[in-house]
């Protein structure tokens, strides 16, 4: 009944968003959806979205100032900016950036997910492309960017193809699915899409992170049984070599209903996968742990409680960061929990920045031997080092 | 100018539609009024039904608990909660229509930080929709996540 109403409503025209018709989405809230990251050279990239357009600039004194800014897509487009949507930025292996987002279509929770590149050092960005091949008004959104160690670029997303074509037979299907693709022509096309795994959850962010044998891999919030909400990781072979999804998280989660918040993921140069996840069985908790796929994850540890969202981790040796959002009655702290001995005891957490306006997901970043903070909050982008104090 | 009289044009019958969707009855949830709506109720219980446009289980959520306050109009106030930003009113009220909620008071969030109201709503709330927070009359709260079943639906009872 759930599901027929589910399917009504998205046909019923009285549901179509306010942009059927006209090329703008309203705003919902402040979009602080960003991504940042360091070039080969120590340039800190930053794309967000504004106007319809992907913004791209970039900082050459660690996030004191910004480049003006240069429009990825020519042509306005929606946008997904907020929550766990934001547009994403990876580098080729020549020096090439490569910018992915997901584009809103006219029926609710739809999307395409787009891509365009530059090879002249971001002064001019290619026509945009939808990556996948399947053009349905369906959801195709939540986008995840990386490059593998062969200069391939791999993006996943949330699909749910599957879930339309079971529910058209009459069929039950939770959730959606994942699926990537590749691209072994530096971005120029991307390869037949695949489907990583069936019953994925719907909206909640993927993420990606390289493995010391140069391949990318991926974690992200699935379904097992009647909707407990726990973590997949999988690698993602370019190659078209098949990939073997496993249960990573066991934390017993069950909510038929949106987290949204997805999980971060930094695998360090000895092969150990330290995660950060959300869950509320009991109390809100982000977790920490090192994944072990097929089993519960080692050396979990709960990082923080009510409040806290969006943890972000990073690894340079034996060092592992968890940066994340803690909201109370006055505003947002940036917090910080760092390890010293690979993830087996963390210190106390500590705040390294605030702001009373809102603010996006922390990412980690690393450069050289240091670790930051990208923060994008309403007042303004922050590159906040982890020994910062406020 | 001709331009903005076609795009006054387009946006006309979507405002004419809101209005017809009871967009009169939405109202903002600022930070400073967070408290009231957390008041305990004179006898039974206020649900306050927390959901966002971006949620494909919420509208049934809201529609089952609709049927429960119906069964129990005395000792069930229902109010819905956006979280989406009072500026997508039109789209909220149109979903709400919908789902054929329109007699129940209905708010959306019109606050920068909306987190923060998530947390002044709950602080043991993380953000996941549909969430429901029961307020009873003798001061006692609690907060379900996830749509609904029944077993739960029956813990929600005065």
């Amino acid at each position: 009944m759930r599901r027929l109403l589910t399917a009504l409503l998205c046909l019923s025209p009285l549901a179509l968003p306010a942009h059927d018709g006209m090329p703008m989405a309203m705003p919902k809230g402040p979009e602080l959806g960003a991504s940042a990251a360091f070039d080969a050279h120590g340039r800190l990239w930053l794309v967000d979205a504004a106007d319809g357009h992907v913004r791209l600039r970039h900082s050459d004194d660690l996030g004191k100032t910004l480049s003006a800014p240069v429009e990825v897509n020519a042509v306005a487009e929606p946008i997904y900016a907020e929550g766990e949507n934001r547009p994403k930025i990876a580098f080729g292996p020549h020096g090439e950036l490569y910018v992915s987002w997901s584009q809103p279509r006219a029926k609710p929770w739809t999307g395409f997910v787009r891509f365009a590149r530059s090879l002249d050092g971001g002064e001019h960005f290619s026509t945009p492309l939808t990556v996948h091949h399947d053009r349905a008004e369906i959801t195709h959104r939540f986008d995840a960017l990386a490059v593998d160690g062969k200069g391939r670029i791999v993006i996943a997303w949330i699909d749910k193809r599957d879930m339309e074509a079971a529910h058209a037979g009459g069929k039950p299907y939770l959730g959606a699915a994942v699926y990537y693709s590749a691209s072994t022509d530096a971005g120029a096309s991307f390869l037949p899409e695949r489907k990583l795994l069936d019953q994925s959850c719907e909206c909640c962010r993927i993420a990606l992170a390289p493995t010391p044998q140069g391949d990318v891999a991926a974690f992200f919030r699935s379904i097992y049984g009647d909707n407990i909400r726990d973590h997949a990781y999988a690698v993602l072979h370019a190659d078209g070599q098949p990939s073997q999804p496993a249960r990573a998280t066991f934390s017993q989660w069950r909510i038929a209903g949106c987290p949204h918040h997805g999980p971060g993921l930094a695998i360090g140069a000895d092969g150990t996968r330290h995660a950060v996840w959300y869950e509320a069985k009991g109390q809100p908790t982000i977790w920490y742990g090192q994944l072990d796929p097929g089993h519960p994850p080692r050396h979990a540890l709960a990082i923080a409680h009510a409040g806290a969202a969006h943890a972000d981790v990073a690894v340079l040796g034996k060092t592992v960061w968890v940066a994340w959002n803690q909201v109370d009655a006055q505003g947002y702290a940036l917090m910080l929990r760092e390890s010293a001995d690979g993830g087996r005891r963390f210190g106390d957490a500590r705040q390294i920045a605030r702001s009373e306006a809102a603010a996006g997901s922390p990412q980690l970043l690393l450069l050289r031997q240091r670790a930051f903070v990208a923060w994008n909050t309403a007042g303004g982008f922050r590159l906040v080092p982890v020994e910062a104090a406020p | 100018m001709k331009r903005l009289l076609i795009a006054l044009a387009l946006l006309l019958p979507a405002a004419a539609s809101a209005l017809q969707a009871g967009d009169d009855t939405l109202r903002p949830l600022e930070a400073a009024q967070v408290g009231a709506l957390l008041q305990p109720p004179a006898q039974g219980e206020r649900l306050v039904a927390l959901w966002a446009l971006d949620c494909a289980y919420c509208e049934a959520n809201l529609q089952a608990l609709a049927k429960l306050q119906q069964a129990h109009p005395q000792q069930i106030e229902l109010v819905t909660v956006a979280t989406d930003d009072i500026g997508q009113a039109a789209a909220i009220a149109q979903r709400l229509h919908a789902a054929g909620m329109d007699g129940y008071p209905a708010r959306a969030y019109a606050d920068p930080t909306p987190e923060r109201i998530n947390y002044l709503l709950d602080p043991d709330w993380g953000g996941e929709t549909p969430r429901v927070l029961v307020i009873r009359a003798d001061g006692s709260r609690q907060g379900y996540s996830g749509a609904l079943n029944s077993r739960i639906l029956r813990k929600l009872l005065p």
